[in-house]
C-alpha cells in the first residue's frame, strides 16, 4: 500500500469518527428537509383551525354570499357592532368584519375588528371575497345574458412550458426556476466545501507541525506524500459526507413526498419524462396536477440531466477543492498558529469570494461575458461553472474549463508541495508573501 | 568502507547567523556516536542536515559511500528532541501508523509493536490517548516508533530528558542492545555522564564548529594532562622530598585533600610528569622511597573535558 493512501487513510478515520462530523452529516439534511418541508406541513396543520369572523353587513349585499374556506367561518349577525362588543359572548370569535352600507361604491368602508392579532392571508381571503362580490354585482348591474358563462370562458391560465433547443434543434424541457434552485444549491455547496474542507486541510497541517510530528514523519515520508495524503483524505471525508447527503435527502425527502400526496405526481412526471406524446396528453389530463409540476419532476428525474449536475459537481468539487486544499495547505505548513494565518489566506478568499458575486449575477445570465470568463478562470470556475451547468454548456467551453483547472491544480499542487517542504520545518518566523516565493525555488 | 556517514564541509547559514561552519567528521558503521556541544551549538542542524530536513548550503553528507539521496531516509530513525505525536489519537493505533509508514505491513508490525510495548512495560497502554499519557510516557511510545522498523542509523537528539532514573537506565540498555544488533547510532546530548556510559565515539560542536572529535578513550587519555596519582605506604614527608630531585611536579593542593580522605595505612598524592619524561624513573624513586601501592594516570571525566573545550582552555 502506497504511503500516501495510509495517510489518506488515517485522515479519513481520524475525521469520520469524530463526533463533530456525525453531527454535521445527520444533522444537516434533517436541518434541510426541514427548512423544505415544515412550512408546508405546518400550512397543512393551521388549516384544519377555524377562525370565526362575525359579519355585521349594513349593505345587506355581502354577508349571505361570504364563503366559509381557508380556515375561515363567517357568521352573518344581526346586531350592530356595540352590542357584539359590549354584551356577553356567545362563542368565542376570532373577529367581527363590519361592511359599510355604502360598500358597493366605497369599496373602502370595510373594517376588521380582531381579539387576536391577524395576518395577511385572512386578510387578504376577505377582501378578495368582498372583492369578487362586489365586482359580480357590478357586472350584473349590465344586465348581460349568460354572464356566468361568458365570464367563466374568458378566465384564461397561462402555464408557460419552456423548451430548449439544443445544438441539433432537439427540444428539452427546461425550467428555469429548477435551474436557478439547481445552480444556486450546487454553486453554493461548492463554495461551501471548498472553504469548510480547505480549512480543515490547513488545521490539519497547523496541528501536525505545532505538535512536532513532522519531524517524526520525515524518516518515513517525504513532505509532499503527506500534504497529499492529508488533501486526499480530506477529500474523501468531503465525498462520504455528500454522498450521506444526496441518500439522506432522496430517502426523506421521498418519504415526505409520500406523506404529502406527490406520488401520483411522480408517475405523470415519470411518463411525461418518457416523451411518450400519448401519455403526455394524459398527464396534462389529469386533475389538479399543475403542468409546472409535473415538468419540473420530470426534468429532475430526467438521468442524462442528473448526471450532468451531479457529475459536474463532484468533477468540479474535486477540481477546485484541491486546487484550493494546496493554497490551504501551504498556508498551514508556513505558520506556526492559526492567528497567523488572516495574511496569507487572502490569496484564496478574495478568489472564493469574487467566484460567490460572479455566481450572483450569472444567475440571472448564465451565458454573458462575465459568467464565460469566470467559468474559465480555474480560481472561480468550479462555483461559476455550476451555476452555468444547469442551462446547459456547449461541449467545448466545458472541456476547457475543466482542462484548465486540472493544469493548475497540478500547478499548484506543485508550488505548494514547495512551499509545505520549508514551511513545515520553519519555527519561530511570520513568513511575508516574498518569503513563500523564495520558498518555492528552494532546492533540496 | 569504515564510516557510514561521511560529513564533508558541510556549511549552513540562516539569516543572520552561521550554524555550521566547515564542519566535517565520520561517523563509523556500528557504536554508538556522541554528538556533543553546548545549546545552540549546531548539533540539531547537523541532525537535520543528515535527515535531508535541510540541505547544507556548502560540503556534502555521504552515507554508506554515496551521496545521501532521498533513498537512504527510510534507513534512519529519528527521535527528535521535542517529540511529536498526534494527540486524540490512540497509542496503539499511532505507533501502528508510523509503522506502516515506515514500511512494514500491518501484521508485521503489530508483532513488533507488541513485543517493544511488553518489553517496556506498557501493553496497558495501546487503547490510552496520547493526551493522557505524561512526558515520560509519551517519550517511551516515540522511542519504540523510532526504532521499531530497525533501521541501520538510529538519530536520538537528547533521548534522556523527561525520564526517571529506572526508565533512563532502560533506554539506555535499548540503545546499547540496538548496537550489539549492528544499528549505528548517533547520540546528541549534553548529559556527559551518559555520554561516558554509551559512547564509542565522540564529536564535539561549540560556536558552528567541529573542535573535538575521535574515539572516545583516546580523547580521554589524549587530554589526561599527565598527571598521575600515587597510592603508597610510608612517609609521606620523605616522598615528597624524594620527588623534588625526580622530573615531575608536585600537585599540592590536590595532595593535601588527598591526604584527608586517604586510609591511615595507605596515603596517596598527585604528580604531574611532563610528556618527554622517562615515567620509569619516577616509578623507580618512588618505590625507593616508599612502599608503593598503585601509579596510574588520571584520566580526566568528560565533563571536564567538555567544559575546558567550550572555554578552549585545549
Amino acid at each position: 500500500m502506497s504511503k500516501i493512501s495510509i495517510i489518506a487513510g488515517r485522515e479519513f478515520n481520524e475525521r469520520v469518527r469524530k463526533k463533530s462530523f456525525i453531527f454535521t452529516t445527520i444533522l444537516m439534511p434533517i436541518i434541510f428537509v426541514g427548512i423544505m418541508f415544515v412550512p408546508a406541513l405546518m400550512m397543512n396543520i393551521q388549516s384544519d383551525e377555524q377562525k370565526e369572523i362575525l359579519v355585521v353587513d349594513q349593505s345587506g349585499l355581502i354577508a349571505s354570499r361570504l364563503e366559509d374556506g381557508s380556515g375561515i367561518d363567517f357568521t352573518p349577525s344581526d346586531k350592530s357592532f356595540e352590542e357584539l362588543t359590549t354584551e356577553e359572548r356567545e362563542s368565542n370569535p376570532f373577529g367581527i368584519l363590519i361592511i359599510g352600507s355604502d360598500v358597493a361604491t366605497n369599496p373602502s368602508n370595510v373594517q376588521l375588528f380582531t381579539y387576536e392579532s391577524s395576518t395577511i392571508n385572512i386578510e387578504s381571503a376577505i377582501a378578495d371575497q368582498i372583492a369578487t362580490i362586489i365586482e359580480s354585482e357590478k357586472l350584473k348591474a349590465y344586465n348581460i345574458d349568460d354572464i356566468d358563462s361568458i365570464l367563466a370562458e374568458i378566465d384564461t391560465r397561462v402555464s408557460l412550458k419552456v423548451k430548449q433547443l439544443g445544438e441539433s434543434g432537439e427540444a428539452q424541457d427546461s425550467s428555469s426556476m429548477l435551474n436557478i434552485a439547481l445552480a444556486y444549491i450546487f454553486g453554493f455547496l461548492i463554495y461551501m466545501f471548498v472553504f469548510l474542507y480547505g480549512n480543515m486541510v490547513m488545521q490539519g497541517v497547523i496541528e501536525e507541525k505545532s505538535n512536532k510530528v513532522m519531524e517524526v514523519m520525515v524518516s518515513s515520508v517525504k513532505p509532499f506524500e503527506l500534504m497529499m495524503g492529508k488533501i486526499l483524505g480530506i477529500a474523501s471525508v468531503a465525498i462520504t459526507q455528500f454522498v450521506i447527503w444526496v441518500v439522506f435527502i432522496l430517502v426523506v425527502g421521498g418519504a415526505a413526498m409520500n406523506l404529502m400526496g406527490v406520488d401520483e405526481m411522480m408517475a405523470a412526471a415519470g411518463s411525461a419524462a418518457s416523451m411518450d406524446p400519448v401519455a403526455m396528453a394524459g398527464a396534462a389530463q389529469m386533475p389538479e396536477v399543475d403542468d409546472e409540476l409535473v415538468s419540473l419532476v420530470a426534468t429532475i428525474t430526467n438521468p442524462a440531466y442528473l448526471l450532468r449536475i451531479l457529475g459536474g459537481f463532484l468533477i468540479y468539487f474535486i477540481g477546485g477543492y484541491l486546487l484550493y486544499a494546496a493554497m490551504f495547505a501551504a498556508v498551514g505548513s508556513a505558520v506556526d498558529n492559526e492567528k497567523d494565518t488572516n495574511n496569507l489566506q487572502l490569496p484564496i478568499t478574495v478568489p472564493l469570494i469574487v467566484a460567490l458575486f460572479v455566481m450572483m449575477s450569472a444567475m440571472q445570465d448564465p451565458h454573458g461575458q462575465l459568467a464565460f470568463w469566470f467559468s474559465m478562470i480555474p480560481f472561480t470556475s468550479p462555483i461559476v461553472m455550476m451555476v452555468r451547468l444547469p442551462y446547459g454548456v456547449p461541449g467545448w467551453e466545458l472541456a476547457l474549463s475543466v482542462g484548465l483547472l486540472v493544469v493548475t491544480f497540478v500547478a499548484i499542487v506543485f508550488l505548494a508541495g514547495k512551499i509545505y517542504r520549508v514551511g513545515v520545518f520553519m519555527y519561530g518566523k511570520k513568513p511575508t508573501f516574498k518569503e513563500l516565493f523564495k520558498w518555492m525555488r528552494y532546492k533540496y | 568502507m569504515k564510516e557510514l556517514i561521511r560529513v564533508e564541509n558541510v556549511t549552513k547559514q540562516f539569516s543572520g547567523h552561521t550554524a555550521l561552519d566547515n564542519v566535517s567528521l565520520e561517523i563509523p558503521r556500528g557504536g554508538v556516536y556522541g554528538l556533543l556541544g553546548p545549546n545552540g551549538a549546531g548539533k540539531t542542524t547537523l541532525i537535520r542536515i543528515i535527515n535531508r530536513i535541510t540541505a547544507p548550503d556548502k560540503g556534502q553528507v555521504w552515507f554508506n559511500g554515496h551521496p545521501l539521496a532521498p533513498e537512504d531516509v527510510p534507513n534512519i530513525g529519528y527521535l527528535p528532541e521535542e517529540r511529536g505525536l498526534y494527540k486524540t489519537m490512540k497509542v496503539g493505533e499511532q505507533a501502528l501508523y508510523f509503522a506502516r509508514l515506515k514500511g512494514l505491513s500491518r501484521a508485521e508490525a503489530t508483532a513488533r509493536l507488541k513485543k517493544w510495548f511488553v518489553k517496556f512495560g506498557i501493553e496497558s497502554w495501546w487503547n490510552k490517548k496520547v493526551s493522557e499519557l505524561s512526558k515520560g510516557m509519551a517519550q517511551k511510545v516515540q522511542f519504540i516508533v523510532t526504532v521499531v522498523h530497525e533501521p541501520e542509523l538510529l538519530i536520538f537528539d537528547e533521548p534522556f530528558s523527561g525520564f526517571d532514573p529506572i526508565n533512563a537506565n532502560l533506554l539506555k540498555q535499548e540503545i546499547l542492545a540496538l548496537k550489539d544488533k549492528g544499528a549505528t547510532v548517533i547520540f546528541s546530548t549534553h548529559n556527559m555522564s551518559s555520554v561516558e556510559e554509551v559512547c564509542d565515539h565522540i564529536t564535539l560542536i561549540n560556536k558552528s564548529k567541529n573542535i573535538l572529535s575521535g574515539s572516545l578513550d583516546e580523547i580521554r587519555r589524549s587530554h589526561g594532562g599527565n598527571i598521575f596519582e600515587v597510592d603508597f605506604k610510608g612517609s609521606g614527608e620523605a616522598l615528597r622530598e624524594a620527588l623534588l630531585k625526580a622530573p615531575c611536579t608536585l600537585l599540592d593542593s590536590a595532595a593535601s585533600d588527598d591526604e584527608a580522605l586517604a586510609t591511615p595505612n595507605t596515603s596517596s598524592l598527585k604528580v604531574h610528569i611532563p610528556k618527554d619524561e622517562d615515567i620509569r624513573s619516577v616509578v623507580a624513586l618512588i618505590n625507593d622511597t616508599t612502599s608503593l601501592r598503585s601509579f596510574r594516570e588520571v584520566i580526566p571525566s568528560m565533563n571536564d573535558i567538555f567544559i575546558r573545550a567550550v572555554a578552549g582552555e585545549l
